[in-house]
């Protein structure tokens, strides 16, 4: 029989989070671990990588330039490294410097303290509608966007973002009332990967965190949060989503951007945390590994985040499944509201917003790059860090 | 030394290039291969009694010209050793083209480059260049794409991306061989000096009307001519062969671009693009959707290019933008920064 999450001594889970080891047999339902035939050789297997994340730097580089045994098939990726024996590029044309020193720099996208911030006189009709500090905080966002391009490479546009702002801070301080706390456990700078329960039938809680983050770090961050493909389709839905830095989630966007040291906010439920009913409220569902590999590989931390309020928004009494897939919808709902009052249903009640953030999992400082390979571990680190955010759920709900 | 063919050198990618490499010490011989008369601009490097550029007219999707020329004594004295292809950018691909073989004549040019690469001893060297817009797109207004991405196979796909495709999973059948080494490298929207923008399926052309999809505006990657050539160049210097994305550093919406480079660009909803593409075709006028409706108008892609800074040692020097020319008139330029 499964103990509900609740039960769960909290210090011990959390500790147990923090630094994983195989969790115990029915923690969280169905443990993928439970399945294996040697639990002791995976503890070595653990242990191995646990070393390995400990080295230098250096040395794991190292290990990483050796030569390995089993070439793939023909792809773009073999290709690269279809380098002629005899002519070896490091041997013959080791990199000019100016390219070593791009390649070494670390570079990340940041943004200036608020204090270094000078305000020109507002211009237009939003500027003058937003107070000095919001303005500062959008001046400093406008950073992230390289020299004097309108877009960045994603298609955020500071320009846009300032009427969003406008219009969603207006909402966060009187209509979701947002509370907030564990601002401190975001990153000043550098990447990192918040991972948060998704709720409502339109995507308040992304928006709240945006703002959020926004308003509570200094330097200012952006949280970009990463969509799903079929909200891209959308016309003018895709837009307005990339004029406010939110991006597709595909397996490029998300190392790029945690490669230049951005601030992702992501779902790892999917779609499937859209359609949970009123009876699963706050239960969430299995969580998608993709972010674990990805915060390993580019030495992210992932930051649990509870959104309570969100899944009251738009209570879900029933999903018509049939009716969504031949619709191709992720969900066709029935709630009190929809589709009785019709289109207008779908908008959330004002519910009150909590958005908590937790302790940094810093799996890749235990783990390394190479954890991302294997499956099982990852598996089981997206099952710890679920077990995370439901924590942090029920403790705040409570 | 180095002694290298460059293919549509008449056109403007490859003039950029062959001038490129003119300045270049290492390269000694220039055989420049065009379907039109020589550029005014090759007057200076034809001029002399010795001159190192070689001027020839030459039709690429032929196979006996181009047999010929890889047999002529005049291409065996000059031992070249590496070639450049530079595809054609304009018109030659759409679907009114004539096919060559049945096939498209990028398609026919690339597959006759390559075979005579192949075939003859001293060359040792081929760079390529192709389109970014081989890659499927996924849904979104811009998409971080690097060269692992997925190829767009859909079958649906606009002649002149499947043209592309073909001409680029050509050379990428090649990328292992041993002899001969093939550097294939993917660019999106090359724009040069005057505002003159090449290789966008929708785009390329004198200023006109442009249909887009309603909704949708798509961030388009570019690149300068000048930072293509510059490509070319180190993929020439350097021996590692396979597949890179080139790009600049600025990425910008498509009815920026549109307005920049003087075109009217015309929202129509998404539904009615297939009906836009059979009118034309009915019409006879060249068709810039495709019967998958013009994904590039709903979807943008932004390229990685870290393959080519770590491997290449190539990182864009210009950057795109709007300059007031002599005229007083806003002009899309590059500048080196």
């Amino acid at each position: 029989m499964e103990t509900p999450v609740s039960e769960i001594e909290s210090p011990q889970a959390v500790e147990e989070i923090a630094n994983p080891l195989p969790a115990p047999a029915g923690a969280l339902g169905h443990d993928p671990f439970d399945d294996l035939a040697a639990p002791d050789r995976f503890e070595e297997q653990l242990d191995q990588l646990e070393a390995r994340g400990k080295q230098k730097p250096e040395v794991r580089a190292r290990a990483r330039r050796a030569p390995k045994s089993k070439v793939t098939a023909a792809s773009p990726t073999s290709a690269r490294s279809m380098v002629r024996p005899a002519t070896t590029r490091s041997d013959e044309h080791p990199p000019k410097p100016d390219n070593l020193a791009r390649l070494t720099r670390r570079r990340w996208a940041t943004t200036p303290p608020l204090a270094e911030i000078e305000l020109p006189p507002p211009k237009g009709l939003v500027d003058r509608l937003l107070n000095s500090d919001e303005r500062r905080i959008l001046a400093a966002l406008a950073h992230l966007v390289e020299g004097e391009a309108p877009y960045d490479r994603f298609g955020y546009s500071p320009e846009a973002m300032k009427t969003t702002f406008l219009l969603f801070h207006t909402l966060y301080r009187f209509y979701f009332r947002v509370r907030s706390e564990g601002h401190e456990h975001i990153p000043s700078e550098g990447p990192a990967v918040l991972a948060g329960n998704h709720g409502g039938l339109l995507p308040f809680d992304a928006a709240m965190a945006v703002i959020d983050g926004a308003l509570h770090t200094d330097p200012p961050r952006l949280v970009r949060t990463v969509v799903d493909r079929w909200a891209g389709s959308l016309p003018w839905v895709n837009l307005f989503y990339a004029r406010a830095g939110q991006i597709v989630g595909t397996r490029e966007n998300f190392d790029k951007l945690l490669k230049e040291g951005q601030l992702l906010l992501v779902f790892p439920e999917g779609v499937e945390g859209m359609r949970k009913t009123i009876a699963h409220r706050y239960r969430l569902q299995e969580f998608r590994v993709g972010i674990i590999e990805h915060a390993l590989r580019t030495r992210a931390p992932i930051i649990p985040v509870a959104f309570i309020g969100s899944d009251d928004q738009s209570p879900i009494l029933f999903d018509i499944k049939p009716l969504a897939r031949r619709l191709g919808i992720p969900v066709a709902p029935i709630t009190p509201t929809f589709p009785w009052f019709g289109a207008l249903g779908i908008l959330p009640y004002p519910v009150s917003y909590r958005i908590i953030y937790g302790e940094p999992l810093r799996y890749h400082e235990r783990f390394g790059p190479e954890g991302a390979d294997d499956s099982r571990l990852v598996r089981y680190l997206a099952n710890q860090v679920r077990r995370a955010v439901q924590l942090l759920i029920d403790r705040n709900r409570q | 030394m180095t002694q290298v063919l460059v293919t549509h050198a008449d056109e403007p990618i490859g003039r950029r290039v062959v001038k490129n490499l003119y300045h270049d010490p290492d390269v000694e011989v220039i055989f420049a291969l065009g379907s039109g008369p020589p550029p005014r601009k090759f007057d200076a490097y034809l001029a002399g009694s010795a001159p190192r550029v070689t001027y020839t007219r030459l039709d690429l999707a032929k196979h006996r010209p181009v047999h010929d020329l890889f047999h002529s004594a005049a291409f065996r004295a000059g031992e070249i050793d590496t070639v450049v292809y530079v595809p054609r950018h304009g018109a030659g691909t759409s679907v009114m083209a004539p096919l060559v073989g049945g096939l498209s004549e990028r398609t026919a040019e690339s597959r006759l480059l390559l075979q005579h690469c192949l075939e003859t001893r001293t060359i040792r060297n081929l760079v390529a260049i192709g389109s970014a817009f081989v890659y499927r797109l996924p849904p979104g207004n811009a998409n971080h794409l690097s060269e692992d991405s997925e190829l767009n196979l859909d079958p649906s796909v606009m002649p002149e991306i499947r043209a592309w495709i073909d001409s680029d999973m050509i050379f990428h059948s090649e990328v292992h061989n041993d002899r001969l080494r093939v550097v294939l490298l993917r660019v999106p929207t090359v724009v040069a000096a005057g505002g003159y923008v090449y290789l966008h399926p929708s785009l390329a052309g004198r200023p006109g009307s442009r249909v887009r999809a309603l909704g949708f505006d798509p961030i388009c990657a570019l690149v300068s001519d000048k930072d293509v050539a510059r490509a070319v160049r180190a993929a020439i210097q350097t021996p590692v062969s396979g597949i890179f994305n080139i790009a600049g550093g600025e990425a910008v919406p498509l009815s920026m671009l549109a307005r920049w480079t003087g075109h009217t660009s015309i929202p129509v909803p998404g539904a009615l693009l297939g009906m836009v593409d059979a009118t034309e075709r009915l019409l006879g006028i060249e068709s810039r959707l495709g019967a998958a409706g013009g994904e590039h108008l709903r979807y943008g892609f932004t390229l990685d290019t870290d393959r080519a800074a770590s491997e290449l040692g190539f990182r864009s020097q210009y950057r795109i933008g709007l300059a007031r020319a002599g005229d007083g008139a806003l002009r899309l330029e590059t500048a080196s920064v």
